[in-house]
């Protein structure tokens, strides 16, 4: 009836994660009761769970993104906490086989539900704003895109409780994958929580891509397009080229292991090298994926808080596609050491020390934005500014990696541990606080606090850097990366600087919390009145704070590369807004349930799966598809909003800015 | 099939009731039926569909490269094992191949008629395809099944897992096109020519002739280079 | 870039599947269709037949029947699919042309680097004989 699941499959016997997800289900229960005793409810679902607004599903992707990296640092906490206590003859806290679990979480929540729900809803909040337009280009598939990532997250972390997580580090190499190394449920977990979620990942993925490319406001041609768009197209191809390779690549791992194929087995001529290649086929491209959309927002940031164009924009656009191309032509560097011969390892080494050369090309520009402007010191640009410091230190030490020889003295070493946090904590979450803190008062309609900001910035930065700057150490001293166990005592003190750091960001983790906390507190003298709280130069920018529903209440024209600076400086020079449009009605798409409860469905099927509750699995799959139909066959799929009551929402928008207007140079 | 009648057809496709016209039209550019590469405004709906349902069989292909990649390393691991000189059998393959390419060209004739607003039409060419790809399952089902009896399964070499990966992937495939299929001949009947069932069977269109692509490679790849090597 | 050519631009587009807003193509409709499977069931029947006439150089049957099978699908994305070197559809064609370059670097770069593997060590297989 219930497959492999039984009793069994509680840890009673481990009281960290019993007490963990104790909890977790106390403080959800509470949110819960909460919601539903202030009776939030219809307002959660009416507005929020069934929205196919992409701003919406933006915060909600950010929200999601951000639970699930306080979720990745909390096995920060144990690992970093685990390691300081098992030197010499003390065995630390946490079990081998429990804290192979929680490396091999950690990477996946890091870089699955964390990094990439938190960059992918900026792109979905900011995307369409940027290019004048109301939405993206399919406003439902994206609501199914983001809950299928959500369920994708709710599996992995049903792990804690019911059974138990992949133990095969975040990406599960076979042979040690396949069920005769692996015989639990942990990489099955693994397997069908990022199937969901990839799906959910390509097909936002899809709709980007389309919308960037078939979607854009008159005037705005390819070369006028903002940077942050440039990057998330060139982000969003990277996803639509290399996840169907993912789930090529994890859908022949599940037939090994479920039917009995012999794709990555020792046996009947099967080959767990053609594992390492596939998934880093996918792997490589990923990484870029992930730092793209940082790139576009530090480019952002730079060109608005030194109230200068961003320079170099046509070799800014040169140099992303040349990435794009490139990233898939470097993945074997990630596995120099497996024995291939001088001339491919020669090959992948010279090509990912040239794929250096692009990113190169942005830091200049970066560089030579700020030359000359007039540089304003807000949290966005500390995060923008800290990024090149670190940025160039890690791409550093990818180039030297990148060297085969060397590789093959560094691989799998903590150095190379320290080498990609240093580009992904640099690249990607750096970017992705920027990006929280610049668009932060444009999606709620009020600022975040400055000094709660600086302090969580300063303690994040300072914290990484002693981290990983031991790690680097270490690294180079000989410590492998993964150990549950070190016997080496030279290590012992970078190890408790390693902590030391830890600790720093986990007050910095703290700080961004309370930032937040008294930000909302504070919300009436932080808000933002005018839209323009950063003198943007960008389209979003001419949006009142929060936008209304439909965004612009007419699309606006574009005349050249900076959109809204251009209509700026036009109003301020004439010293009047421009001509009142004429309002027509807007046609807006309803909302549905449709994504919500295909991922119910699909939680359950991937669930049944991984249990092999085959009943279940059918069930589901039915339900999923009944959901379709259902969807497919609805008459009414949209509303519409009447001229007037745009001019209405347009009227209050024109009103502030007149007020900026008259009050002089705009804020 | 006129140029013309293509022209009246895409307008019914892209005017009227429109879902999700998300402001087409009421923009500075005006005239949405001239837009394209972006820069007039955005594209038709029509447009933005087809364009999006494109990049996602791009995408589908990419997937398949996985496992044709994955065939290409494996092909020569029979493990001791009957390889595909001895297992594949070319005259199911050539009928296989021509049920599939019949019924590519049956949903084009389907197309012809739904440009031309003909709903009976339209339904017989789409069950025509139906059909033919229900025979080409049927076919390849019994081809499975005739090996898996010969004790050449997908577990008995790292060749035959490739194989059966590979070719029931494409399977899959044409089973979810003809699951797709069914349901849009019911929506076709009780709805009939919606402008967004328009935009579905041009999908529909794009993802069948996608499939018989991929199995011009997958005939070649796997059972005519198979069988010859 | 003028507003001339942007208005052109603008008017040429089509989606992909669709045929040509513009081009007046001569190979529209049923008759396209019929054109398009007469080229693929001769191309797909060459493919079946030639390598046992022995019209063909044994060592170049692969080589032939790769020719004859890239020449199919092109035959299939013109008659079938409507994707064409016309302006309407650019954005398609530069899709199609990224997704092909992925493949190829996916399969040929999987096949190269395995192969050197291959050369240089032994498999799995090889090693569990040697234990034997």
């Amino acid at each position: 009836m219930f497959g492999k699941l039984d009793w069994s499959a509680i840890p009673f016997d481990q009281p960290i994660p019993l007490i963990a997800a104790a909890a977790i289900g106390v403080i959800l229960a509470a949110v819960l009761g909460w919601i539903t005793v202030k009776g939030h409810w219809p307002y959660l679902w009416n507005e929020w769970i069934t929205s196919v607004d992409h701003k919406r599903i933006g915060v909600m992707y950010v929200m999601l993104g951000v639970v699930m990296l306080v979720r990745g640092f909390s096995d920060v906490m144990l690992m970093r906490t685990h390691q300081a206590a098992a030197f010499g003859a003390s065995q630390g806290y946490l079990p081998p086989e429990h804290y192979n679990q929680i490396f091999s979480a950690h990477g996946t929540i890091m870089i699955f539900f964390g990094s990439m729900p938190f960059i992918i809803g900026l792109m979905n909040f900011v995307v369409p704003l940027q290019l004048g337009v109301r939405d993206v280009a399919f406003p439902t598939l994206n609501s199914v895109s983001f809950w299928l990532t959500a369920s994708g997250a709710l599996l992995t972390n049903v792990s804690l409780v019911i059974g138990e997580f992949a133990r095969t580090g975040w990406l599960p190499y076979a042979p040690l994958s396949e069920t005769s190394y692996s015989p639990g449920v942990g990489v099955d977990y693994y397997l069908w929580a990022l199937q969901i979620a990839g799906v959910g990942t390509l097909m936002s993925g899809v709709n980007l891509v389309t919308t960037i490319l078939k979607m854009r406001a008159p005037g705005m041609g390819y070369l006028r397009m903002p940077m942050f768009c440039w990057t998330a197209l060139g982000s969003n191809m990277l996803i639509v080229a290399a996840f169907p390779i993912l789930t090529a690549t994890l859908a022949m791992l599940t037939l090994d292991r479920y039917l009995g194929f012999h794709f990555f087995t020792n046996e009947a001529g099967g080959n767990p090298m053609m594992f390492m290649n596939l998934i880093w086929a996918w792997g490589h491209p990923e990484v870029y994926i992930l730092v793209l959309p940082a790139f576009g927002i530090f480019s952002e940031v730079f060109s608005t808080f030194s109230s200068k164009p961003l320079f170099g924009y046509r070799s800014m656009v040169l140099a992303t596609l040349f990435i794009v191309v490139v990233s898939f032509t470097v993945w074997l560097h990630h596995f120099f050491t497996m024995g291939a011969g001088g001339d491919v390892n020669a090959f992948f080494g010279i090509s990912t020390s040239v794929i250096a050369v692009g990113t190169g090309v942005k830091v200049f520009n970066w560089l030579f934005t700020m030359y000359g402007g007039r540089v304003r010191f807000d949290t966005p640009m500390l995060w923008a500014l800290a990024f090149v410091l670190y940025f160039v230190v890690g791409g550093m030490t990818g180039v030297l990696l990148a060297v085969p020889p060397a590789d093959f003295l560094l691989h799998n070493s903590m150095f190379l541990v320290a080498h990609f946090h240093n580009v992904i904590v640099g690249g990607v979450i750096f970017g992705a606080m920027a990006g929280y803190e610049y668009w932060f008062p444009k999606a709620f309609g009020f600022r975040l606090d400055e000094g709660w900001g600086k302090l969580a910035f300063w303690l994040t930065v300072v914290g990484t850097v002693v981290v990983f700057g031991a790690f680097y150490i270490v690294g180079l001293e000989g410590m492998t990366r993964r150990l549950q166990h070190i016997d080496n005592l030279a290590w012992y003190d970078w190890i408790m600087v390693a902590l030391a750091g830890t600790l720093l960001i986990a007050g910095g983790v703290l700080a961004q919390i309370m930032q937040l906390v008294v930000s909302i507190r504070h919300r009436d003298r932080l808000r933002d009145e005018t839209g323009d709280p950063w003198d943007g130069r960008s389209l979003e920018w001419i949006t009142p704070s929060p936008p209304p529903v439909f965004n612009f209440p007419v699309l606006p024209d574009v005349h050249g590369e900076e959109a809204y600076w251009e209509i700026k400086q036009r109003a301020i020079e004439q010293q009047q807004l421009s001509e009142v449009p004429d309002y027509q009605p807007i046609e807006m798409p309803r909302n549905s349930p449709t994504g919500v409860i295909t991922a119910f469905f699909c939680t359950f099927v991937g669930f049944a799966l991984i249990w092999h509750i085959w009943w279940l699995a059918a069930l589901g799959l039915v339900g999923a598809y009944v959901t379709f139909v259902v969807f497919a066959w609805r008459d009414e799929v949209e509303f519409e909003i009447p001229a007037e009551e745009v001019e209405r929402i347009d009227r209050a928008r024109r009103e502030s800015r007149q007020v900026i207007l008259e009050r002089g140079a705009p804020a | 099939m006129s140029g013309a009648t293509a022209q009246a057809g895409r307008q019914h496709g892209a005017r009227g009731h429109d879902p999700y016209a998300l402001g087409h039209g009421h923009g500075g550019g005006g005239d949405h039926e001239a837009t394209g590469h972006g820069e007039g405004g955005p594209a038709s709906k029509r447009i933005i569909t087809g364009y999006g349902f494109w990049i996602f069989l791009l995408s589908d292909i990419v997937m398949f490269s996985g496992f044709f990649a994955a065939y290409a390393v494996l092909a020569g691991e029979t493990a001791g094992g009957p390889g595909g000189r001895e297992l594949f059998e070319l005259p199911r393959v050539a009928i296989e191949t021509a049920l599939l390419l019949l019924s590519s060209f049956t949903c084009g004739l389907g197309s012809v008629a739904t440009e031309r607003r003909s709903v009976f039409w339209t339904q017989i060419w789409l069950l025509a395809t139906g059909l033919l790809g229900v025979a080409f399952l049927v076919l390849e089902v019994q081809e499975f099944v005739q090996m898996v009896a010969e004790g050449a399964g997908p577990q008995r070499s790292a060749f035959l897992s490739a194989f059966f990966a590979l070719v029931g992937c494409h399977g899959l495939h044409v089973g979810v096109g003809i699951l797709w299929l069914g349901t849009m001949m019911a929506q076709l009947w009780v709805k009939g020519f919606r402008a967004d069932i328009l935009r579905r069977l041009l999908c529909f269109n794009l993802f069948w002739h996608a499939l018989d692509i991929i199995w011009v490679a997958l005939f070649t790849i796997v059972y005519l280079l198979g069988s010859g090597a | 870039m003028s507003d001339h050519k942007r208005l052109d631009g603008d008017r040429n587009d089509s989606a992909p599947g669709d045929e040509g807003v513009n081009t007046h193509e001569p190979l529209s409709g049923v008759k396209g269709y019929a054109i398009g499977l007469a080229l693929a069931s001769l191309l797909t029947a060459a493919a079946f037949i030639l390598p046992g006439t022995g019209l063909i150089w044994g060592p170049a049957i692969p080589a032939a029947l790769v020719v004859l099978a890239i020449a199919q699908m092109g035959i299939h994305l013109v008659f079938f699919l409507h994707i064409t070197t016309g302006s309407d559809n650019q954005n398609n064609v530069i899709a199609l042309a990224f997704g092909v370059l992925i493949v190829a670097l996916v399969v040929l770069g999987s096949v190269w680097i395995m192969n050197h593997l291959h050369h240089q060590l032994m498999t799995p297989a090889d090693m569990m004989r040697m234990m034997r």
